[in-house]
């Protein structure tokens, strides 16, 4: 099996060959050397939209009823095979590992690395019968940045970034902008996210430039921003629920689901606030998509079909607190974030279309750079 | 995989044929093959890496590109490395101080409870280090109980904080490590010949002198032990920092593993760890010197 099995029975020999063993699994590396275009099957084959196995169901943790996925099972006769991610990058770790999912939720940004790089099957939106309700009133996702005429997605949730606070520790006054970070009241009780988009974006937005600049006087003007404010941050986290909750934070850069779920949360909501700034709210979203290896595209065809629907669309925005671009759930949501309105993504925020896009692998660098001379001070 | 069958059959012992000589040399398979597969292959892959560059889905890929050595240069990267040792080597040696006691106690005054103590250290520890953590970021926050308390009884006002500063960050990483440093101590105090604290009362040592003349140097290698591994892992760490830290106490492991993570940049990553194991080896250089030393005067 390995060259350690080789006779001479000397020990020294053994610890050599198993440094030389070392030395090709290191180099042979498994999967970082340049592969060819379809190396994870063909993505523009159609799909066959029936059950065909279980569906193995790859998602953040807790990012969809449970009820919902009992439904499914039921209706279907398939098991739903959970798996976590808790990141993106996590997430694209292990199926450029190989790993095969039947369903994925991958943010805008992913989605458009993916489709670029041939991971994703085609999903013809006319074999789902509930997509009317997302195509037909969403005008934006029938044709949005990060994948041609949703060719390859139907999108999932939506969220903004805003600033969260107490209002028991600094008062309900505040100006409705990033400046209100720098708020002398909040000092030093001040967290960002631990994002490096969403902190470089947030002084972007303040200082009026690109969101997602990669221009090197940009940069230094935004590093110089973050730096000024380092001072008045008690860290960064993007756990921002609990350290409003704790009170570790008596303001924090917030995404508005998280805020959305705290709501549910806290003891007394009427302590807390969410704004977006004027100067611009960052928007995010993410989708369905269906890598190109997956074993089981049918099932995940009927499962997403099986999402949309209004009922279904409805258990899971209260259950997750994140807005779904669903024709019918609207109303649902607006009930739930009733205390904290700036929660809502309408068509305007989504038209502003100030999302995260990607950059070349230079411009990613230096936006990387410009986010360690922020974090290391 | 580089895995290959060997060609032909295990031939016959051509020289030192005692069985008892084979045997032995099977044995170091198991350990052979886990080193091979986990420490060298791995290290292999890092070096590689540092001279990878990243495609357009972030993924890594080999290459021979010297752009990521260089960036090392920034000075962001030299502070927090030192900061990260500089906390490492603190919390190294509040663990000497807190952990010999317990050690001390427990291997000369245990009794016949000493395996009950011990277990009683270790048993929390089998709990994931992150869990535990997480747990103290909870229980030390501002609105939390011990400040609540701390508060109540006068002892800390509403500007008191645990949490996001160096004695935080540092507390944690003693309370994650500290484990390491006691059963070492544990396992040298329990060796120890106590005829000789005997010998050091009968010439006349009061109980502090032959603490330090005779105690003290006679469990020097399970300290050492103990600190290199408690040292070790304490400057790669994150979490502490991530969860009990603010902005100021950034150690290098958040650096790396935001190069890994957010950055997409596996190649730098690669880089930076290459650069911390490069001071760690340093490190490390002056404690096999002197445990060679040690065993050369055993030795004679």
């Amino acid at each position: 099996m390995s060259p350690e099995e080789t006779p001479p029975p000397s020990r020294r020999a053994v610890l050599r060959s198993g440094l030389a063993a070392g030395l090709g699994l290191g180099l042979a590396g498994c999967g970082f050397l340049p592969e060819d275009r379809n190396a994870f099957g063909d993505p523009d084959r159609p799909i066959d939209v029936k059950p065909d196995g279980d569906l193995v169901y790859f998602n953040w943790a807790d990012f969809v009823a449970p009820a919902v996925f009992d439904g499914f099972e039921k209706e279907y006769g398939v098991k739903v095979i959970q798996s976590n991610f808790d990141s993106m990058e996590g997430m694209a770790a292990k199926l450029n590992a190989g790993n095969r999912y039947d369903i994925i939720f991958p943010t805008a940004k992913w989605a458009q690395r993916l489709t670029q790089g041939r991971r994703l099957r085609r999903i013809d939106h006319s074999r789902l019968k509930n997509s009317g309700a997302v195509f037909d009133h969403y005008q934006y996702f029938a044709d949005p940045w990060y994948d041609r005429r949703s060719a390859h997605t139907v999108p999932f949730t939506m969220y903004k970034t805003g600033i969260g606070w107490r209002k028991d520790r600094i008062g309900d006054d505040l100006a409705g902008s990033w400046d209100d970070l720098w708020n002398d009241r909040a000092r030093r009780q001040v967290f960002v996210l631990d994002d490096r988009d969403e902190v470089l974006g947030m002084a972007a937005l303040k200082l009026g430039l690109n969101l997602d600049t990669t221009d090197a006087r940009d940069l230094a003007r935004i590093t110089d921003t973050l730096k000024d404010l380092r001072p008045r941050l008690r860290g960064f986290s993007s756990d921002s629920y609990n350290n409003l909750l704790n009170g570790n934070a008596a303001m924090t850069q917030a995404w508005s689901g998280d805020m959305a779920a705290m709501l549910g949360q806290a003891k007394d909501p009427s302590v807390l606030g969410f704004e977006v700034a004027r100067e611009g709210a960052p928007i995010n979203s993410d989708c369905y998509a269906i890598p190109a290896n997956a074993r089981h595209p049918g099932t995940a065809m009927l499962f997403i079909d099986y999402m949309l629907r209004p009922e279904n669309v409805r258990k899971n925005v209260t259950y997750i607190g994140y807005p779904m671009p669903v024709h019918g759930s609207e109303d649902v949501y607006a009930a739930l974030v009733r205390p904290f309105p700036h929660c809502l993504v309408s068509p305007d925020d989504l038209k502003a279309d100030l999302f995260f896009r990607n950059a070349s692998p230079k411009g990613e660098q230096a936006r990387d750079t410009a986010w360690t001379h922020v974090k290391a001070g | 995989m580089a895995l290959r069958t060997p060609s032909g059959p295990p031939g016959p012992p051509r020289r030192r044929s005692a069985s008892g000589t084979r045997l032995w040399t099977w044995l170091m398979l198991p350990g052979t093959l886990w080193m091979t597969g986990f420490l060298i292959a791995s290290l292999i892959l890092v070096a590689t890496l540092a001279l990878g560059t990243t495609d357009p889905l972030g993924n890594p890929r080999f290459g021979l590109n010297f752009d990521n050595i260089t960036a090392l240069a920034d000075p962001a990267y030299r502070i927090v490395l030192l900061r990260s040792l500089v906390f490492a080597l603190i919390a190294c040696a509040v663990c000497l101080v807190v952990a010999y006691p317990v050690a001390y106690a427990i291997a000369l005054h245990g009794g016949r409870f000493k395996h009950l103590l011990i277990a009683a250290i270790v048993v929390p520890f089998f709990a994931n280090y992150l869990v535990r953590m997480y747990g103290w970021s909870v229980v030390l926050s501002d609105d939390g109980p011990v400040l609540k308390v701390l508060r109540a009884v006068g002892l800390a006002d509403g500007h008191t904080r645990i949490l996001q500063s160096g004695v935080g960050v540092i507390a944690g990483l003693v309370y994650g490590f500290i484990v390491f440093m006691i059963i070492p101590l544990y396992a040298a105090l329990e060796r120890m010949d106590l005829s000789l604290i005997e010998a050091g009362r009968d010439l006349y040592g009061g109980p502090l002198r032959t603490f330090f003349f005779v105690t003290l140097p006679a469990t020097r290698q399970g300290a050492a032990a103990g600190a290199v591994l408690v040292f070790l892992p304490a400057m790669g760490d994150f979490v502490s920092a991530q969860l009990m830290g603010g902005p100021d106490q950034i150690m290098i492991g958040n650096l790396i593993q935001d190069k890994f993570f957010q950055g997409q940049n596996w190649p730098l990553g690669s880089a930076l760890t290459m650069l911390m194991m490069a001071v760690l080896f340093v490190g490390m250089l002056g404690y096999l010197r002197r445990t060679r030393k040690d065993e050369a005067e055993a030795a004679r």
